[in-house]
């Protein structure tokens, strides 16, 4: 049986539906990278995901333009986000509370809105138009590359973007002044409030950047990966996100790793679920079940690093004496 | 500001946020009704009366209704009290009540022992499964949050393996296990209707939750914790305990609602994806500022406007799933502690000047005296 998992996981499909089965992840999860630099918990993500997955492909059928639907997507994650600010920051909903009611109308809500809309019930499916799905990208020299060519070429446009976005998010956080504002609100908003940095702008501004990349989050699922709306399109990638910032130590390098993981996950469940004698709701629940020991092993390595930390400066300490 | 004026304050602003969501519902069932006159009295008059007569079979149901979401809510009202933001409520019903299902398929059992061994298992598995993002919360200071987020699916997951391939009862056409014994149904109070002993119970634990919150020395650690950990600790409160204490007795609570809600309105366990009383739990809290004797009026509240969108999906064509956007737009504003915050300034400023003013008074007859 480990031979047969073996035979599956070294194959270029899998490398293939890894990267593809990360994407959406990656969005979501940058998107709690940047909100927890600015000391804001966004947990209204899987709500976010699932509204924006909606309008992108409602806007991409109305315009029959799939940029038009991402543009919609974002637009709508952006506004989203600020509402959890609005609600938030100034009127001092507690944030936690305030994600989970764009949560609500993230799962039952966007049943109702399809219907207001569009007068369909619990699916997109019937709504199609030509050029409405992001188009997948052949990478000219790459492409004709074995084993990586297989892998690395022929994903969505959205797929390049979100790897892309990896590094752009580092280079706003680490090389941008607001990115430097980002990160002193959320160390301490006291010390950044007083040399002068309006706390609140930079809390909306990231706030804003995260409903945006959820939103391309969102578009990725019912414009490429599902190819329609459904109410089950998101299933908790906007949780599995948050889980993937907590064990990325919250870096957008560190980030990705922990959602290739998860991607990897997802992956393997998706293989075995064909298998003989594999349960497939077994299977659905190992991404799961892998971020709880993921979080609790990376907790429990930094309880023990804080420890060490500790006994070097009582050492440390001690010699002096 | 006084006591008084500040409850009269906060009721103000509950009403308002109410107001605004039911606003929200009628902006909405205006763009999506046929017949909007018909599907407002859906809403809001039909649950209760119809046909200009009580519709007692509705207002059962409501009550009936009530009984899941009040145990959640009192999950809730708990750990959040002790600032543990646990999303696991959802999970722990199912668990609850599937534990509790097996039990009243497999174990046979004296008529008036089995629910109670039951909805007792059934509450036991809930506490164990918050053990989980409790003590990695308190150990290793992992999100007790995304914790409990995943855990909710992994429940999701494991069960429906063992009821899709081990305990399905294959003569049906859905997915469900073999009926209950009769032993182990909670009754119905009022035969023929949604309304189980159920309901009782939960009246029972709102009071049992109200009095260790208030009244024991564990519930004043908890409310300590939640107002200002570092202050619990600094006084010697062992805030690692209860912080896991809090949540275990939120996974109990919910275990024991979903076994009650299991074994009192079905006769099979059906469930095939998480029942959602978690976050509607989540909700019924926000609405009671966290006091677990508030919990039944706000799951009241919560199960009316469930029971009135219900009738208008029937009768007029909105989608139900329209509560799920009233309850959002209640939860921000009734969660708002700057909402209406300038009403509020107005109020202070009135109250002072007025007390200002009799003293001076006073002060004045005084001066005159003298």
């Amino acid at each position: 049986m480990l031979e047969q998992i073996f035979s599956m996981i070294f194959t270029t499909s899998f490398g293939y539906s890894i990267i593809r089965i990360t994407s959406p992840i990656l969005f979501a999860a940058l998107a709690a990278v940047v909100a927890e630099k600015a000391g804001v918990t966004n947990i209204g993500l899987e709500g976010i995901m699932m509204i924006s997955a909606l309008f992108g492909v409602l806007f991409a059928y109305w315009t029959s333009y799939w940029w038009v639907g991402v543009i919609g997507a974002v637009v709508v994650g952006i506004i989203l986000a600020l509402i959890i600010g609005i609600f938030a920051l100034k009127l001092k909903t507690d944030i936690i509370l305030a994600g989970i009611a764009i949560n609500l109308v993230g799962s039952g809500g966007t049943i109702f809105l399809l219907y207001l809309f569009t007068g369909l019930k619990g699916n997109t499916a019937s709504l199609t138009t030509p050029g409405m799905l992001t188009p997948k990208i052949n990478i000219p020299i790459l492409e004709s590359i074995p084993v990586l060519g297989p892998i690395f070429s022929g994903h969505s446009i959205l797929t390049y973007v979100a790897f892309i976005l990896v590094f752009l998010v580092w280079v706003l956080l680490y090389k941008t002044a607001i990115g430097l504002q980002i990160r002193a609100v959320g160390e301490n908003s006291n010390a950044a409030d007083s040399v002068g940095i309006s706390v609140l702008k930079i809390q909306y501004i990231a706030l804003g950047i995260s409903g945006a990349l959820s939103g391309l989050g969102g578009a990725y699922m019912s414009m490429y990966y599902s190819q329609s709306w459904n109410t089950g399109i998101v299933a908790g990638r906007g949780f599995i996100a948050l889980a993937a910032q907590a064990m990325g130590q919250g870096e957008p390098l560190g980030t990705m790793f922990a959602s290739l993981f998860f991607g990897f996950a997802s992956a393997l469940g998706n293989k075995m679920e064909g298998m003989q004698g594999f349960s497939s709701f077994l299977v659905s629940a190992i991404p799961y079940v892998a971020t709880i020991i993921g979080l609790i092993l990376y907790a429990a390595t930094q309880v023990r690093r804080v420890k060490r930390v500790k006994n070097n400066g009582k050492k440390k300490n001690a010699e002096a004496k | 500001m006084g006591n008084k004026q500040k409850l009269k304050f906060e009721f103000m602003r509950g009403f308002v946020a109410i107001a605004i969501a039911i606003a929200v519902a009628f902006i909405f069932i205006f763009i999506c009704a046929d017949d909007p006159a018909k599907a407002l009295n859906c809403l809001l008059i039909r649950p209760i009366i119809s046909n200009g007569a009580l519709n007692v079979s509705s207002i059962l149901t409501i009550l009936g209704r009530m009984t899941p979401i009040i145990f959640t809510g009192l999950a809730v009202c708990v750990m959040f009290s002790a600032n543990q933001f646990n999303l696991a409520g959802e999970g722990t019903v199912m668990a609850g009540g599937f534990v509790a299902a097996l039990l009243a398929i497999y174990v046979p059992m004296a008529a008036g022992l089995h629910p109670v061994v039951c909805i007792l298992v059934g509450a036991v598995v809930g506490g164990l499964l918050m053990l989980i993002p409790a003590i990695a919360k308190v150990k290793l200071n992992a999100s007790e949050m995304v914790c409990s987020l995943m855990l909710n699916y992994v429940v999701l997951y494991v069960i429906m393996h063992f009821l899709s391939n081990v305990f399905a009862d294959r003569s049906q056409g859905s997915t469900q296990t073999y009926p209950f014994l009769e032993t182990a149904k909670v009754a119905k109070m009022v035969p023929g209707t949604e309304l189980t002993w159920g309901f009782v119970i939960a009246i029972i634990a709102t009071i049992l939750v109200g009095f260790f919150m208030y009244r024991t020395r564990w519930g004043y650690t908890i409310r300590m914790i939640g107002i200002n950990e570092s202050f619990s600790k600094y006084s010697g409160m062992r805030v690692g305990g209860v912080i896991v204490l809090s949540q275990v007795i939120g996974g109990v609570l919910s275990g024991m609602g979903g076994a009650i809600e299991v074994l009192g309105r079905y006769n099979t366990f059906l469930w095939k994806d998480l029942p959602g009383y978690g976050w509607t739990g989540i909700t019924v809290a926000i609405l009671a500022k966290n006091n677990p004797l508030a919990i039944p009026f706000a799951a009241l509240f919560i199960a009316y406007l469930n029971r009135g969108c219900e009738l208008m999906s029937i009768y007029a064509s909105v989608p139900a799933e329209m509560i799920d956007i009233i309850q959002a737009v209640i939860f921000l504003f009734f969660a708002a502690e700057q909402f209406m915050s300038k009403t509020r300034q107005k109020m202070v400023v009135k109250e002072t000047k007025e007390e200002l003013a009799k003293k001076q008074q006073e002060a004045a007859v005084e001066g005159g005296n003298a």
